[in-house]
């Protein structure tokens, strides 16, 4: 699929227009990192939080960062879109973000469905089933996805291309 | 001095390493994520943006913070000894150090008023820190990109 997409944005417009813009590069980069930081630091708060850590906060309270949080995410999947078109036979096939993507679909799974479970009927089976799930579990594993995810982001320039 | 840095078996070793230089930025930027990103989250808080958040939580996240910042301090030095000549001579790269010195001095003296300030009142003094504080860590994120390009 990355290689049809490739295929797809390799000579397009877009893909011209961010080769031939010289500045356009560095300025996505401080985007990405800006986008990292709001993201992975809303997310410390929240997971923080339900793995036990200051208690005299309500979990709901944390919540109220969540939109900040997905602003950091909208920002990096805009800005990661751009990086993929403006070179996209580099990450295609570059294992780092084969993988990276990968780790951003999980993180993405485990929290929407830790979100749905407010969202459905409590009597459905699916939510009983996750009801099941201790939710330092799912915090955890919010932490370390995302931060598997900043590793593999930064190996991206230095792993072989597969 | 710069050159004898350079010349240190850990320097050497940062630099001839295959997977040395890699390894240390992909560690520097977990630390970046967690100093700058708990910081940007606390100065939204005190300029209001979250009301239902005690600020009393980034005094319990204190000690994560420096855990950051020393990863980040040890990682960066790492990196730093390696081609140390070079980044004394750039100027992003002197711009983000005096960013980061700004920005974590800035996280002291918030982590002094926090313990004061009732939640509800912030007062315009720490407000104007907080801004102060996340135009510092903007800065050092900025510079620190450009110092590739510079």
């Amino acid at each position: 699929m990355l290689d049809f997409l490739a295929q797809a944005f390799l000579g397009s417009p877009l893909n011209q227009w961010i080769l031939a813009t010289y500045w356009l590069w560095p300025v996505m980069e401080i985007t990405h990192f800006i986008g990292l930081t709001l993201l992975m630091g809303g997310l410390l708060v929240v997971d923080l939080r339900m793995l036990g850590m200051f208690n005299f906060l309500s979990i709901s309270a944390t919540h109220k960062i969540l939109p900040v949080v997905l602003f950091g995410f909208a920002l990096n999947l805009a800005t990661g879109i751009l990086f993929f078109v403006g070179d996209p036979m580099r990450y295609s096939v570059n294992e780092g973000f084969q993988l990276k993507m990968i780790l951003v679909l999980l993180a993405g799974a485990n929290a929407f469905l830790f979100h749905i479970r407010d969202a459905l009927n409590p009597q459905s089976t699916i939510v009983l089933v996750l009801n099941k799930v201790d939710e330092r579990i799912v915090a955890g594993l919010s932490l370390s996805l995302w931060t598997g995810v900043l590793l593999l982001g930064r190996l991206i320039p230095y792993v072989s291309t597969g | 001095m710069f050159e004898t840095l350079e010349n240190t078996s850990l320097a050497l070793w940062v630099g001839e390493s295959l997977w040395a230089y890699p390894g240390l930025l992909s560690v520097h930027i977990v630390g970046l994520a967690i100093v700058v990103g708990l910081c940007t989250i606390r100065d939204l808080t005190l300029l209001g943006m979250f009301e239902e958040i005690d600020t009393k939580v980034f005094r319990s996240l204190n000690k994560i913070a420096a855990l950051g910042f020393v990863i980040n301090a040890v990682s960066g030095f790492m990196l730093f000894s390696s081609q140390a000549s070079i980044f004394i001579q750039s100027t992003p790269f002197l711009i983000k150090m005096s960013a980061i010195v700004i920005g974590m001095t800035l996280a002291c003296v918030l982590h002094m008023r926090l313990a004061k300030e009732d939640s509800k009142k912030v007062t315009g003094g720490t407000k104007f820190i907080a801004v102060f504080s996340l135009l510092s860590w903007l800065t050092a994120i900025a510079a620190g990109r450009l110092i590739a390009y510079l």
